[in-house]
């Protein structure tokens, strides 16, 4: 508290940092919250939103408990077989992480809608896929490669030291593993659920596409705004679905402090594990090539797509969805896409780096709560975020903001528990007599922060940098309340051409996004000399 | 006086780390703070350093009161334990630092980096990076990134403890002739007690958050005020006894059926029925074969025990059923004693602890 005192611009950074996070995280939930007011007892008592409560929490545990196994064995067999291709699979794990969620929709619909390439180009068939389990096929496909990331973070933590002394002990692979490793991961595991349970439950791209009749909480809200425009039932849904989502995150924070987060990271390297037997490692093979198989085919598919005339009558190769994505509006929204991302993510890793140093380093009195809101926007689903941002900011005193700046405002904030926990686990990782040297030899905290924090924590802003370009160029559900047509992007146009059916455009759209985003995380990978090996992104 | 700590108290919580302490160090000395870890030392180091700030009490440095002062304009350069060298500057880069941050023009700042470069002894390596120096190169260059602000005081939180047996000898020498050549007063941390001994001026042991005793090591070693430093400064016997007579600055103790004269001070608190301890260092006492003709005061004990230690030989010596550590210096010259043997005591040895 002295120390605050003593050094005003310490004083004012944090004050800084205070402003900022009521006005652009508390504000706009505050201000969803309370928009419905009395519209709380009509929305309850017209009880549309038990049905959609329902299939939320019905669709939520079919899909994460999928998710959950699939993405386990691919973490399983990673982390403890010495499989062969593990680099190739380690890449198919990634690979999702770069690209909007709701693009596996897509493909599915390409694959097995009305007029798919296998329902009725192989057996002709027209067969309804829409609904429960469409989504519950696509939500599995399209999140197990998050919950392996969040697995074999918490398999690989495991101590291969503890492993070893059961083994010597006498132990066999399978009893390690369930007296040791299993008991020892098992709140990580917890955790690694509940995040998994987040993300399908706040999905709003997928069930979009290929709910059909079936609606859960994020469609309900977005159709009462789009077809009814009904701002007070969309935000008592939205305030609703914050509820469970926030359940799920306090429940989360529990098991883990809240300190875990899929975010683009160097690996340690470990030291060896006890072999597993080699009937095992094929199983494991056989089970990680089965899943590689499906999401080549699901990447492939709009690959091919953008790719040819009219996919899957013509397959004539054609460059035209490029031409028509470069062009007009399409190309200022690629553009934006880019620029946002870049801004948002420079901004974001800034914010986030001095806020991080303020609340690990400090010792003023609050810093829990800062702290709290500052990894809180992890627990807020992407649509509310939207919706909160689109009440809050919607005001006539507030025209001369220009909507990109608005929808880049929004992406930094949304995207802060990335580069905080990234800072601060950076930060950690730094003695405190670092500091403490600079500020024996003359240099105040913030000049010591500069000096010799920052440099030191080079990694850790790059990976906050590429993780919130990654999320900020893949989210629908945060932007599609904020768009104008001057300040449309790519998921926005993938969203709409996906709905006109216009496949090859869309997919080409696809493609240039998750262009984008190889792109980013390649080029942070070779700018730390390839240290950093995991990619993620959510939407 | 260089530096006065007035009653300072450090509270963590309800715990004071450092319970109203209060000393003086004189400029131009080596002055250590000794203790055990937990024992609030690191913690006086830091709250002198501006690190912490104290609950209550006075830091002066200089004349001039300091607790409001922000720790990177006190002037007090620190060396830490694990020397804290700023991974991604140079050697150069490093000792640089606090002269740069000071605005020291560029003649004079490479002047005088390159004068405290050689100054200890690392004028060569300028260009390297810490990562490619070894532990006691680190060590020295954060002597050196200290020294070249030219401090008020420098102080040492346990520098030497990273480093193997030798070289810490090795390297307390060196800090020891510099701090006589620049003549700087320096205050250094340890719970090394012969680093302790071997190092300084002036010492203060301190204890749960106290200062037991401070003073010279001479007096700190053979004067103990208290049990507990006679035992952490040292090898020591400490035999529990009663005060049967004070007279003509002597005292006579009775311990078990046996008694000893020993001097004692002119203004001394020891009391006739006042239970004490005799306190009596291994190497001030003799070891003689039973039946051999002894002065003082000669008792007939037993070998428990002993060790080889290279430069002495270490005996345990039961006597009336309590063991007596003895040390014998130079071993080669004589063949180990065994079985019923006779320890000397000489009376002007022995310091009585009262309580």
């Amino acid at each position: 508290m002295r120390s605050l005192q003593r050094e005003p611009g310490l004083l004012l950074a944090l004050l800084a940092v205070i402003v900022l996070v009521c006005v652009f995280i508390l504000y706009p939930q505050i201000r969803v919250i309370i928009t419905p007011g009395t519209g709380y007892i009509d929305f309850l008592s017209g009880g549309t939103w038990i049905r959609s409560t329902s299939q939320s929490i019905q669709v939520m545990v079919l899909s994460t408990t999928t998710a959950v196994l699939l993405g386990f064995v691919f973490a399983y067999a990673m982390v403890y077989t010495d499989m062969p291709w593990k680099p190739f699979f380690r890449l198919i794990g990634i690979l999702p992480l770069l690209s909007p969620p709701f693009v596996v929709a897509a493909s599915y619909l390409i694959l097995f809608g009305p007029r798919g390439l296998i329902t009725y180009g192989i057996f002709g068939q027209t067969i309804s896929v829409f609904g429960l389990g469409g989504i519950w096929g696509v939500q599995t496909i399209a999140f197990f490669p998050f919950a392996y990331q969040l697995i074999a973070d918490v398999l690989s933590r495991s101590d291969a030291r503890l492993e070893q002394a059961a083994r010597n002990l006498g132990a066999g692979p399978w009893q390690v593993f369930r007296s040791v490793t299993l008991p020892l991961s098992r709140p990580g595991l917890g955790a690694a659920i509940l995040t998994t349970a987040i993300y399908v439950l706040e999905d709003f791209g997928n069930p979009a596409l290929i709910g059909g009749t079936f609606t859960v909480l994020p469609t309900q809200a977005y159709g009462l705004i789009s077809g009814f425009g009904d701002l007070p039932g969309a935000t008592a849904v939205s305030t609703l679905l914050l509820a469970l989502a926030l359940i799920l995150y306090v429940a989360k924070i529990r098991l883990d402090g809240g300190r875990s987060f899929i975010t683009v990271s160097g690996r340690a390297s470990s030291m060896p594990r006890p072999p597993v037997p080699v009937v095992l490692t094929w199983a494991c093979f056989v089970a990680c090539l089965l899943l590689a198989v499906v999401i080549l085919t699901v990447y492939g598919t709009l690959l091919v797509s953008a790719l040819t005339l009219n996919f899957p009558n013509n397959l004539s190769f054609t460059t035209k969805h490029f031409e028509y994505i470069t062009s007009d509006v399409n190309g200022t929204a690629l553009q934006n896409t880019l620029i946002f991302g870049v801004v948002a993510a420079a901004f974001s890793a800034v914010f986030a780096l001095v806020a991080g140093w303020l609340v690990e380093r400090g010792s003023w009195p609050g810093r829990r709560v800062l702290d709290f809101l500052l990894i809180m926007p992890a627990a807020i689903p992407g649509l509310f975020f939207g919706i909160g941002y689109a009440t809050a900011f919607n005001e006539a005193w507030l025209d001369w903001l220009d909507r990109g700046v608005l929808i880049i405002i929004s992406m930094i904030f949304w995207n802060i528990p990335v580069g905080y926990q990234a800072a601060v686990a950076g930060l950690r990782q730094i003695d405190r007599t670092m500091d403490e040297a600079a500020t024996s030899l003359g240099a105040s905290s913030l000049r010591g922060f500069r000096d010799v924090l920052i440099p030191m924590l080079g990694g850790s802003i790059s990976v906050g940098f590429v993780t919130t370009f990654v999320r900020a160029v893949t989210t629908l559900s945060v932007v599609i309340f904020l768009f104008t047509s001057g300040t449309t992007v790519a998921t926005i146009r993938i969203f709409q051409l996906v709905n006109d059916l216009n496949w090859g455009r869309a997919t080409a759209f696809t493609v240039a996004d998750i262009g984008m985003a190889i792109l980013a995380l390649g080029g942070i990978a070779l700018l730390s000399r390839g240290r950093i090996a995991l990619g993620a992104a959510r939407a | 006086m260089h530096l006065r700590l007035a009653h300072v108290t450090k509270r963590f919580g309800d715990t004071a780390a450092v319970d109203d302490i209060s000393f003086d160090v004189p400029r131009g000395s080596f002055a250590t703070l000794l203790g055990p870890s937990g024992c609030g030392k690191t913690t006086t180091l830091r709250m002198i350093a501006g690190f912490y700030d104290p609950d209550a009490g006075d830091i002066v440095l200089g004349g001039r009161r300091i607790n409001e002062l922000p720790a990177h304009r006190r002037g007090t350069a620190m060396v830490f334990q694990d020397y804290a060298l700023f991974p991604h500057m140079t050697v150069r880069g490093n000792v640089s630092y606090g002269l740069r941050l000071a605005k020291v023009a560029k003649d004079e700042l490479a002047r005088r980096v390159n004068e405290t470069l050689d100054f200890v002894g690392l004028g060569k390596l300028g260009d390297r990076w810490p990562n490619q120096l070894s532990g006691g190169q680190q060590q020295r260059v954060a002597v050196a990134r200290a020294l070249v602000l030219r401090p008020e005081i420098l102080l040492l939180d346990e520098p030497l403890s990273n480093l193997d047996a030798k070289l810490r000898v090795q390297l307390r020498w060196e800090l020891r002739t510099l701090q006589q050549q620049l003549k700087m007063t320096f205050v250094y941390v340890t719970h090394d007690q012969d680093e302790a001994l071997s190092l300084s001026d002036w010492i203060a042991v301190m204890n749960a958050g106290k200062v037991e005793q401070h003073g010279a090591p001479w007096e700190i070693y053979y004067r103990p005020k208290t049990a507990f430093l006679a035992d952490f400064v040292g090898a020591v016997n400490l035999v529990p006894g009663t005060v049967r007579e004070v007279r003509g600055g002597q005292a006579t103790v009775q311990f078990g059926e046996r008694s000893v004269t020993v001097p004692v001070p002119a203004d001394t608190s020891l009391r006739e029925g006042g239970e004490v301890k005799l306190c009596v260092r291994p190497e001030a006492l003799g070891l003689a074969p039973r039946g051999a003709t002894t002065d003082g005061a000669a008792l007939p004990g037993t070998v428990a025990r002993k060790a080889f230690l290279g430069d002495l030989m270490r005996y345990w010596v039961t006597i009336d059923g309590r063991e007596w550590i003895v040390d014998q210096p130079d071993p080669g010259a004589s063949t180990p004693l065994d079985g019923e043997v006779l320890v000397q005591v000489r009376p002007e040895r022995v310091h009585v602890i009262a309580g």
